[in-house]
C-alpha cells in the first residue's frame, strides 16, 4: 500500500516536473518571437561580403593606365587543380614578350579554390566578390578575356580592398595588339554580359566588365549590358 | 553539467515589432476575408434566396426555399474549410518563422498573404501520379474517407459556435458531441487505406501505426469528452455550450459547472440586490466544506481532463510531439510519400480541417464555446451592455441589415468573434508545440497512452460521479 | 468433420527495408539493409561507398599545393582538422617548424570549426528525433556567425583551405578578432537557451536515455574516438592524450561520462565540448603573440622531404589521422588517411540490434557520422 501511494507520488512529481520542463521549453522558444530574424534579404539586399571572397574569378587590369597585368607566365594555367585555365599567347617578335592573345576560365568547372590568384605573380588573377554566375548553358560558363577582364575602378577597388601591392608603372606601351587580337578571336559567341559586377564596387556597380581593352574613360555606364556589347569592338 | 532551472529569457528584446505586425495584420485580414465569405454564402442560401422565394407564386418555392436552407450548413462547411486550411498553413509558417527567428513567406502578395494560395493552385496543377502496383481503387478512395469526415464531422458544431444561429439548428443533434466523435474516428481508415494501397514498406508501416495510434488514444479522448458530458448531463453541444455561459467560472474547464453557484453567490454579492451570498452558496453547496472539496476536486479534474483532451487529440490528428504516422527521419513521410498533387493536397487540407475541429471541440466543450471569458458581474462590457447603446446609435443603418436583411446577428456575431479567438489561441498554441517538441517513439507513445492516460481519464471519471453528488449544479 | 482447436498458423516474415541511399534522415547517402521483425530491427547491413571519390588517390595525383585545397572536402563540415592533419603530417616529415602565432591561429580556427560542427550536429540530431520546425535554426543561427568568421579569414563558408602546410593562410585583422571575441561571450548564454529547450524535455529523455547503450568495450573493440567514446566512459582525448600544437598551453575541460554511454551522454558529450571550445578560444585571444604566421613558402612548387610520417588531430567526430610518404618531390608518394566516421559508424549495426525502428535515426544521428568521410 505504501508502495503505491509512493509510486503514485513519484508518478505526479515525475508528470509534473516533465510539464515543468516542457513549459520551460515552450517559453523559451515563444521568447524568440521578439528577437529580430536573422534572415538575409538576398535578392534584395546584396550581401556584404569579405574582401577575400572567393567568387567569381577575374583580371584585373592597372588601375591607373588600365593595361593588362597578365604577363603569360602561366603559373595559374599550372596550378589550377582543375585545368580549367586556358592561356593563348604568342612571343611577339619586335619585344620579345609574350602577348597575350586570349584567357579562358571554365567556371563550370572551376571549384574557386583560389590557388590560382595565390600563384599569380602579378596580382593580375584576382576572385571577386561576384557569385551570380547562373546562367543556361555549360558553354556560357566559359569566360574568355573580354569577359574576365576588370574595369579600371573595379580594380582600384579589388587592389585597396584586398591590399595588394599596386602594379609598378611599366614603360608605356599601348594596349592595341592585345585588344586587336581579342577582337580578332570571335568574341561574338559570348553572350551579352549579363553578370553582375561585384558589390561593393562604388560608381561603377552598373559598368559591364567588357571593357578594359579600352581606357575607361571611353566607357559609359549604361543601363542595360546587351546595348553595351557593339560599342566594345 | 550546468542546467540551472530557470527558463532562460531571451536577453535581447530589440523587438521584432515589424514582423509581429507583420504577422497580425495578415491574421486578421486572412480572418476577415473567410468568416465574410462564410457568412456571406450562408446568409445568401439560408436567407436571402428564401426571402426572394417567399413572395414569389411559382409551385416549388416552398420546396425550394427548404432545400437552401437544409443546404446551408454544408456549404458553410463547404467553403470554409478550403479557405480556412490555406490560412492555418499560412499562419503555421508565418508563426514558425516568428519563433525560429526567420521572415517566413514574404514572396507572393502583401508580405507573403498569398503565399499558401499559390501553393494550392500549385498542387492542383501537379501531376497526380499513381505508384506501379498499388492498388489504384483503393488510393484514390483513400484521401476521401480521410477528408470526408471533417466536412460531416463539423456539422453540429456550427450550431453551438453561433450562438444556436437558426440557420444551423437543423444540424443540431440531441447526440451532438458523440457523433462528432464517432466521425472524427474514421479518418484514420482512411489513413490505413492510404498506407496500405501505395505499395511502399514505409507507407505501410506508417498507416498501421497511425491505426494503433488512433485506436489508442481515442480512449482517452472520448473518455475525457465523456467526463464533462456527465457533468454536464447532456450530449447536445448547443445546451453545453449554453450551460457555460456567464464568465470564465462557468467554463467547464473549471469545474464543469462546479463554480456556477460561486459565480451566482458573488454576482448577488456585487449586484446587492437579489439573494443574499450565503443563501445561494447553500443551495449549490449544501453540505458545507464537503461540497467545497468536492468544487476543488472537479477543478482540478476538468484541468486534467482538458489536458488529457489537448494530449489526445494531438494525437487523434497526428500532429508533433505525435506525428508518428508520418515521421520523416524513420519514415520518409509515412502513409503518404506515394501521394503527390491533388490527393496529397487533400491529405493536408484535411490534416489541418482536423486540427481546427478539435480545436473547436476543446473550445465548445471546454471554453465555453461563445462565451466572454470576464463573468458578467465583473464585465461592463458584457453583450447587452455594449450592444444596446450601439444599436441605438447605428440603428438606422444597421436596423436594415439585422431586422430586415438579417444579415448581422449580434449574439451570433458576439459568440462567433469569441469562438474565433479562442480556437485560433488554441491552434497558435499547437503550431508552439510543434516548434519545440521532438516526437515520441511508438511504444512509449502506447505506454502514455494506456499506462498513463486512461487509468488517470479513468479515475477522474470515478472521481467525478462521486464530486459530483455533493454539489448542485444549474439550480 | 474436426473441430479445430487451434488458432490457425500466422505467418509472419521478416520484412527488408533500405533505408538510403535517399533517406532524408541518413545524412548523406548511407544506405542500410534493415531486417525488420515488425517494427524491431533484427539485423543491419550498412552499405558504404556511394560517396567514394578516391581522395587518397586523387592526393597521390596531385601536388602538395593543389592537394591542400581538395582536402577540405573530406569531412566538409570541419574542413580545418583535415587541413590540419594533413600539414601536420608533412611538417613531421619536414621538420618544419611552425610559428607560435600559426599555431594559436590554428587552435583558434580549429576550435571553433569544432563549435560549428557540433553546431550542425545538434540542428539536425533534433530533426532526426522529430522537432523538425522549430529548434534545429537555432543552432543554425548561431553556425552561421562562425562560417562567416571563416568566410572572412579563408575566403570561403566551408572549404577552407586555412591551415597550410608551414602555418596559416591568412593573419587575420584586429576587428576579426574583436567579432570572435563578441561571439564567444554570446554564445555560452545560447547554449542555455538550447539547453532549457532540449536537454531536460521529457520527450527528449525518453527518446534517449537508455537507447543505444554503447559499453566501453565495444567502443574501444571497434576502435570508436571522439565525443562518442568519451560519452561512454573512456577519457581519451588527442588535446590531452598526446598534446599537439599549443593545447598544452591551454586549460580545458574533457568532459567525460563515467559509466555505458547511451545517446543522451553522446548528446551531453558534445553540449559540454562547445562549452569547453569556448573556453579555448577565450584563452587563445588572450595569448596569441604577434609575429610570422608562415614559415614555408606557398607556391606551385612547394615540396616535403623525402620520408614517412603520420600525424593525428582530434576532430569533431574523433581522430583523424593522416598518413604521408613523400619521396620529395612535389607530389605525395602515399596517401592514407584514418578517418573517425568509418570507425564510429561500424559500430552502427550492434547498437541497432533489437531496437525499434523509431531508435535507427536516434542512436544512428547521435554518433554523428558524415558520409564523405566515411567513404573518402
Ligand atoms: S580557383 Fe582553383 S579551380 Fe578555379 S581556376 Fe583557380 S586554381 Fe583553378
Ligand atoms: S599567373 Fe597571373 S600573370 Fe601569370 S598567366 Fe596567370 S594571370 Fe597571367
Amino acid at each position: 500500500m505504501f508502495n503505491l501511494i509512493g509510486s503514485a507520488i513519484n508518478g505526479v512529481k515525475h508528470a509534473l516536473g516533465g510539464l515543468y520542463q516542457v513549459k520551460r521549453g515552450l517559453e523559451t522558444v515563444a521568447m524568440h518571437t521578439w528577437r529580430e530574424p536573422t534572415t538575409e534579404a538576398y535578392p534584395d539586399k546584396a550581401p556584404e561580403l569579405p574582401p577575400h571572397f572567393r567568387g567569381r574569378l577575374a583580371l584585373t587590369v592597372n588601375p591607373e593606365t588600365g593595361e593588362n597585368l597578365c604577363i603569360s607566365c602561366r603559373q595559374c594555367e599550372r596550378v589550377c587543380p582543375d585545368k580549367c585555365i586556358e592561356i593563348t599567347a604568342n612571343k611577339s617578335t619586335e619585344t620579345n614578350k609574350l602577348e597575350l592573345i586570349d584567357f579562358k576560365i571554365d567556371h563550370g568547372l572551376c571549384m574557386f579554390c583560389g590557388l590560382c590568384t595565390e600563384v599569380c605573380p602579378t596580382y593580375c588573377i584576382i576572385n571577386t566578390n561576384d557569385f551570380e554566375m547562373a546562367d543556361y548553358t555549360r558553354s556560357s560558363l566559359i569566360y574568355d578575356l573580354k569577359k574576365l577582364t576588370l574595369t579600371q575602378e573595379e580594380s582600384a577597388y579589388y587592389f585597396a580592398a584586398k591590399e595588394m601591392p599596386l602594379p609598378k608603372p611599366k614603360p608605356a606601351k599601348p594596349a592595341a595588339p592585345a585588344a586587336g587580337a581579342a577582337a580578332a578571336k570571335p568574341a561574338a559567341e559570348a553572350k551579352p554580359t549579363a553578370t553582375v559586377s561585384p558589390k561593393p564596387a562604388p560608381e561603377s556597380a552598373k559598368a559591364p566588365e567588357t571593357t578594359a581593352d579600352k581606357p575607361a574613360k571611353e566607357v559609359e555606364k549604361k543601363e542595360s549590358p546587351s546595348t553595351d556589347t557593339p560599342s566594345v569592338n | 553539467m550546468k542546467i540551472d532551472g530557470t527558463v532562460v529569457r531571451g536577453d535581447h528584446f530589440s523587438g521584432n515589432i515589424a514582423e509581429i505586425r507583420k504577422f497580425a495584420v495578415m491574421s486578421l485580414s486572412w480572418l476577415t476575408v473567410i468568416f465574410v465569405a462564410v457568412w456571406g454564402v450562408c446568409w445568401a442560401l439560408g436567407i436571402f434566396i428564401p426571402m426572394c422565394l417567399a413572395n414569389s407564386s411559382f409551385d416549388f418555392a416552398a420546396i425550394l426555399s427548404e432545400v437552401c436552407k437544409a443546404l446551408t450548413p454544408i456549404a458553410a462547411v463547404l467553403v470554409f474549410i478550403p479557405i480556412n486550411a490555406m490560412f492555418m498553413v499560412l499562419m503555421e509558417r508565418r508563426a514558425l518563422a516568428l519563433f525560429t527567428r526567420r521572415n517566413g513567406p514574404n514572396r507572393v502578395g502583401p508580405d507573403g498573404a498569398l503565399q499558401t494560395a499559390a501553393d494550392a493552385v500549385k498542387l492542383l496543377l501537379k501531376e497526380d501520379i499513381t505508384p506501379t502496383g498499388a492498388d489504384a481503387l483503393m488510393f484514390t478512395l483513400a484521401p476521401i474517407i480521410f477528408f470526408a469526415p471533417s466536412i460531416f464531422g463539423a456539422l453540429p458544431l456550427l450550431a453551438a459556435v453561433t450562438n444556436n444561429h437558426k440557420l444551423f439548428q437543423i444540424v443540431d443533434l440531441p447526440t451532438g458531441i458523440f457523433y462528432v466523435l464517432a466521425a472524427s474516428s474514421v479518418p484514420v481508415v482512411g489513413i490505413v487505406m492510404g498506407g496500405w494501397a501505395s505499395n511502399n514498406k514505409y507507407s505501410l508501416m506508417g498507416g498501421l501505426r497511425s491505426a494503433a495510434q488512433a485506436i489508442s488514444y481515442e480512449i482517452p479522448l472520448v473518455l475525457s469528452l465523456v467526463t464533462i458530458c456527465l457533468l454536464a448531463g447532456t450530449l447536445d453541444v448547443v445546451s453545453i455550450a449554453y450551460q457555460q455561459s456567464g464568465g470564465l467560472l462557468n467554463w467547464n474547464i473549471l469545474g464543469g459547472g462546479a463554480l456556477i453557484g460561486l459565480n451566482k453567490a458573488i454576482a448577488a454579492l456585487v449586484s446587492s440586490s437579489g439573494a443574499p451570498f450565503a443563501e445561494v452558496m447553500n443551495a449549490y453547496y449544501p453540505y458545507g466544506w464537503l461540497s467545497f472539496v468536492g468544487a476543488a476536486v472537479l477543478c482540478m479534474c476538468t484541468v486534467i481532463l482538458f489536458g488529457v483532451y489537448l494530449i489526445g487529440a494531438c494525437a487523434e490528428i497526428n500532429r508533433i510531439p505525435f506525428d508518428l504516422p508520418e515521421a520523416e527521419s524513420e519514415l520518409v513521410s509515412g502513409y503518404n510519400t506515394e501521394y503527390s498533387g491533388i490527393k496529397f493536397a487533400i491529405f493536408f487540407l484535411a490534416e489541418f480541417t482536423n486540427l481546427f475541429i478539435v480545436s473547436t471541440i476543446a473550445v465548445v466543450m471546454f471554453l465555453g464555446s461563445g462565451d466572454c471569458p470576464l463573468p458578467t458581474w465583473l464585465n461592463p462590457l458584457s453583450y447587452p451592455a455594449v450592444y444596446e447603446p450601439l444599436a441605438k446609435a447605428l440603428s438606422p443603418v444597421l436596423s436594415v441589415l439585422i431586422n430586415d436583411l438579417h444579415l448581422i446577428n449580434p449574439p451570433t456575431f458576439w459568440a462567433a468573434l469569441w469562438v474565433i479567438f479562442k480556437t485560433y489561441s488554441l491552434i497558435f498554441f499547437a503550431i508552439l508545440v510543434r516548434g519545440t517538441l521532438p516526437r515520441f517513439r511508438i511504444d512509449q507513445l502506447m505506454d502514455f497512452g494506456w499506462k498513463r492516460l486512461i487509468p488517470i481519464t479513468l479515475v477522474i471519471f470515478v472521481l467525478v460521479a462521486f464530486a459530483r453528488g455533493v454539489i448542485n449544479f444549474h439550480v | 468433420m474436426t473441430i479445430q482447436t487451434k488458432l490457425p498458423e500466422f505467418k509472419t516474415d521478416e520484412m527488408v527495408i533500405n533505408l538510403g541511399p535517399q533517406h532524408p534522415a541518413t545524412h548523406g547517402v548511407l544506405r542500410l539493409i534493415l531486417t525488420l521483425d515488425g517494427e524491431v530491427v533484427k539485423h543491419t547491413e550498412p552499405v558504404l561507398g556511394h560517396l567514394h571519390r578516391a581522395q587518397e588517390w586523387q592526393g597521390q595525383n596531385r601536388t602538395w599545393f593543389q592537394y591542400q585545397a581538395l582536402i577540405d572536402r573530406v569531412d566538409y563540415l570541419s574542413g580545418m582538422f583535415t587541413s590540419w592533419a594533413l600539414s601536420r603530417a608533412a611538417e613531421v616529415i619536414d621538420g618544419t617548424e611552425v610559428p607560435r602565432r600559426a599555431e594559436f591561429l590554428r587552435v583558434l580556427c580549429a576550435e571553433l570549426n569544432r563549435i560549428s560542427s557540433h553546431l550542425l550536429w545538434l540542428g539536425t540530431y533534433l530533426i532526426d528525433l522529430g522537432a523538425l520546425y522549430g529548434f534545429p535554426f537555432y543552432p543554425f543561427i548561431e553556425r552561421e556567425k562562425i562560417l562567416t568568421f571563416f568566410e572572412e579569414i579563408s575566403g570561403q563558408r566551408m572549404m577552407y583551405n586555412y591551415i597550410r602546410i608551414g602555418g596559416v593562410q591568412r593573419d587575420p585583422k584586429a576587428e576579426w578578432f574583436k567579432k570572435v571575441e563578441e561571439f564567444t561571450k554570446d554564445f555560452p548564454k545560447r547554449v542555455d537557451e538550447w539547453e532549457a529547450i532540449v536537454t531536460e524535455n521529457p520527450i527528449f529523455l525518453n527518446r534517449t536515455k537508455g537507447i543505444g547503450v554503447l559499453t566501453k568495450e565495444v567502443a574501444q573493440a571497434y576502435g570508436v574516438t571522439g565525443p562518442t567514446l568519451r560519452a561512454s566512459g573512456i577519457d581519451f582525448d588527442l588535446r590531452r592524450f598526446k598534446p599537439y600544437s599549443v593545447y598544452p598551453e591551454l586549460k580545458f575541460d574533457v568532459p567525460v561520462y563515467n559509466k555505458d554511454g547511451d545517446t543522451w551522454d553522446r548528446y551531453m558529450a558534445r553540449i559540454q565540448e562547445m562549452r569547453q571550445s569556448i573556453e579555448i578560444i577565450k584563452q587563445v585571444l588572450d595569448m596569441i603573440p604577434e609575429g610570422e604566421i608562415m614559415s614555408k613558402k606557398q607556391n606551385a612548387g612547394l615540396r616535403i622531404k623525402a620520408g614517412e610520417g603520420f600525424a593525428a588531430v582530434e576532430s569533431p567526430r574523433g581522430i583523424l589521422g593522416c598518413y604521408i610518404t613523400s619521396n620529395g618531390s612535389d607530389k605525395p608518394y602515399r596517401f592514407r588517411w584514418r578517418n573517425p566516421s568509418f570507425s564510429n559508424l561500424s559500430v552502427l549495426p550492434p547498437l541497432l540490434e533489437e531496437r525499434p525502428i523509431s531508435d535507427i535515426m536516434a542512436i544512428f544521428g547521435s554518433l554523428d557520422i558524415i558520409l564523405p568521410d566515411v567513404d573518402r
